[in-house]
């Protein structure tokens, strides 16, 4: 029993892939933004001082990181009529191009609220890994308990946090494939998709694997990037960090 | 106030479970009657139903047995294998340190869910191909196979940062003993790097427990499996769902709990 690859059938289908891989960025990029402010907004959140932020908080993040991702979306998915719900999701939807809103939605909240409480836990650890003699300091500058977190606080936190931070990243664009489970036609939905018409699974299943090791060795850069030329300066903006 | 309040938990730690007890069942509580009025739990959760999600079906493992099983088995497995793969990682020799980079990189960057239909539809295929030989693999090993494989990429790496983050002078002070290289390794470096390892290795077995859901898209009939199977029947998937939600989160909450624990536990080892 031999296996003959042929990878004709990747040429002969390559705009199923070329749409799997747009859709996979789509979720990505939202789900990167939204998961990183939700996440940094927690994570001050936290370590707040008034108790009953800090405990709803850490509800949150208990919460939405216990329960499998897979569960999540197909409890908003099965559940709840998104679109029907939110009506303005439908405008951003169709604004950046998605045929199935409440697929899609399902997916992209599930996504944020897991990933969120992992960025959250990591900013934490960076604020609490900062010297207490910073908030101190800015409070005898005169700041108040906003500006020293904003200036002072959360951009030493975030240079120390960062490698976590993009391995959170990373997650989330491997979790995104998970999105095919409840029918959003991303890349690894595609695979399924060719396998099904042309029964050449392994082809396409390479060409996705490689496609995602693109991607996430391509994210990794970007951020190293961001790391080497933009935190810098913030910091030393903000004073030395140890 | 806050502080008064922190302050008087600290004193009392059954009236603070209480308080969060009591505030988590009513926050739910509220979720449930604003966002899905019309719930109705005894109808879904008939004895029938509970039995087949917890323990599947009569002459088959199933349910959220065979969860525990799946992560139970997976968390063995990939923790040898991970610790031989992180450990030639972490190895100045190039024969074992190349290959075990390799399989660390790719496994680490391809979602869990390809590594899983990888396994499932190549693995005999590739059998046949190199060995020749026919294997007919049931999708419960496959499942462990992939688990495996994925979950040791993960572990390897958490082996290797605990074998970079011990000391020099160990190395050193052990060789001034007269031990060689390998008494070295087995008597005092890795017993060592492992205490380090135990707070991340419990975070990344929760992390598998949790992944073990994932195996749903090769019709292994574990917990979610089989609550979605009892859902496609009776279509109440708010009440099935969310029930499901929960016991995935006491499990999985109690697990890195205990996690938490041991961390401050070995902290204190390690600072003393």
């Amino acid at each position: 029993m031999g296996y003959e690859f042929d990878w004709s059938v990747l040429l002969t289908y390559k705009q199923l892939l070329i749409d799997g891989f747009i859709m996979t960025l789509k979720l990505s990029i939202i789900g990167i933004f939204f998961a990183f402010l939700i996440g940094a907004i927690l994570g001050l959140a936290r370590v707040s001082k008034n108790f009953f932020i800090s405990l709803l908080a850490t509800y949150y993040l208990e919460f939405f990181r216990n329960i499998p991702l897979i569960v999540q979306m197909f409890f908003i998915y099965f559940s709840f009529t998104l679109t029907d719900s939110f009506p303005f999701l439908e405008t951003f939807g169709t604004w950046i191009g998605i045929e199935n809103h409440n697929e899609f939605f399902s997916a992209l909240i599930a996504l944020i609220t897991y990933t969120s409480t992992y960025i959250a836990e990591a900013i934490r650890g960076g604020i609490q890994s900062l010297p207490k003699g910073q908030l101190e300091a800015s409070k005898t500058l005169g700041m108040n308990y906003f500006q020293s977190m904003y200036f002072i606080i959360f951009p030493q936190a975030i240079k120390i946090v960062w490698g976590p931070v993009t391995s959170q990243f990373l997650n989330l664009i491997k979790n995104s494939s998970l999105a095919m489970t409840i029918g959003v036609a991303e890349l690894t939905f595609q695979t399924q998709e060719i396998d099904s018409l042309t029964f050449r699974g392994f082809e396409a299943a390479t060409a996705v694997t490689i496609l995602y090791l693109f991607l996430t060795l391509m994210t990794s850069y970007i951020m190293a990037f961001i790391n080497k030329y933009m935190l810098i300066k913030t910091s030393s903006k903000g004073g030395n960090i140890r | 106030m806050s502080d008064k309040l922190n302050k008087y938990f600290e004193q009392h730690k059954v009236l603070y479970f209480l308080f969060n007890f009591v505030l988590i069942v009513s926050l739910l509580k509220l979720f449930q009657v604003t966002a899905y009025p019309d719930a109705n739990f005894s109808e879904a959760l008939t004895s029938g139903n509970i039995q087949f999600m917890l323990f599947g079906m009569d002459d088959e493992l199933g349910g959220l047995v065979l969860t525990f099983y799946l992560a139970f088995t997976a968390i063995i497995l990939s923790f040898i294998f991970g610790s031989i793969l992180g450990i030639a990682r972490w190895s100045d020799i190039k024969i074992f340190k190349i290959p075990a980079t390799l399989f660390i990189e790719l496994f680490r960057s391809i979602p869990h869910i390809m590594v899983i239909f990888w396994v499932f539809f190549a693995m005999p295929i590739f059998f046949a191909m190199v060995f020749n030989i026919k294997v007919t693999s049931s999708a419960l090993t496959s499942a462990i196979v992939a688990f495996t494989l994925f979950e040791s990429a993960h572990i390897a790496e958490i082996v290797r940062a605990g074998l970079n983050s011990m000391p020099k002078g160990q190395f050193e002070a052990a060789k001034t003993l007269g031990m060689n290289h390998w008494q070295t390794f087995t008597l005092i470096i890795l017993p060592q790097a492992y205490r380090r390892m135990i707070p991340s290795l419990v975070s990344q077995f929760v992390s598998l427990f949790k992944d073990t859901s994932l195996v749903y898209v090769i019709g292994v009939v574990e917990f979610f499996r089989a609550a979605t199977i009892i859902n496609n029947r009776i279509y109440m998937s708010f009440e099935i769902l969310s029930i499901v939600a929960i016991i995935y989160f006491l499990c999985a909450f109690t697990l890195s709990t205990i996690a938490g624990q041991l961390e401050k536990k070995v902290e204190k080892q390690i600072n003393t």
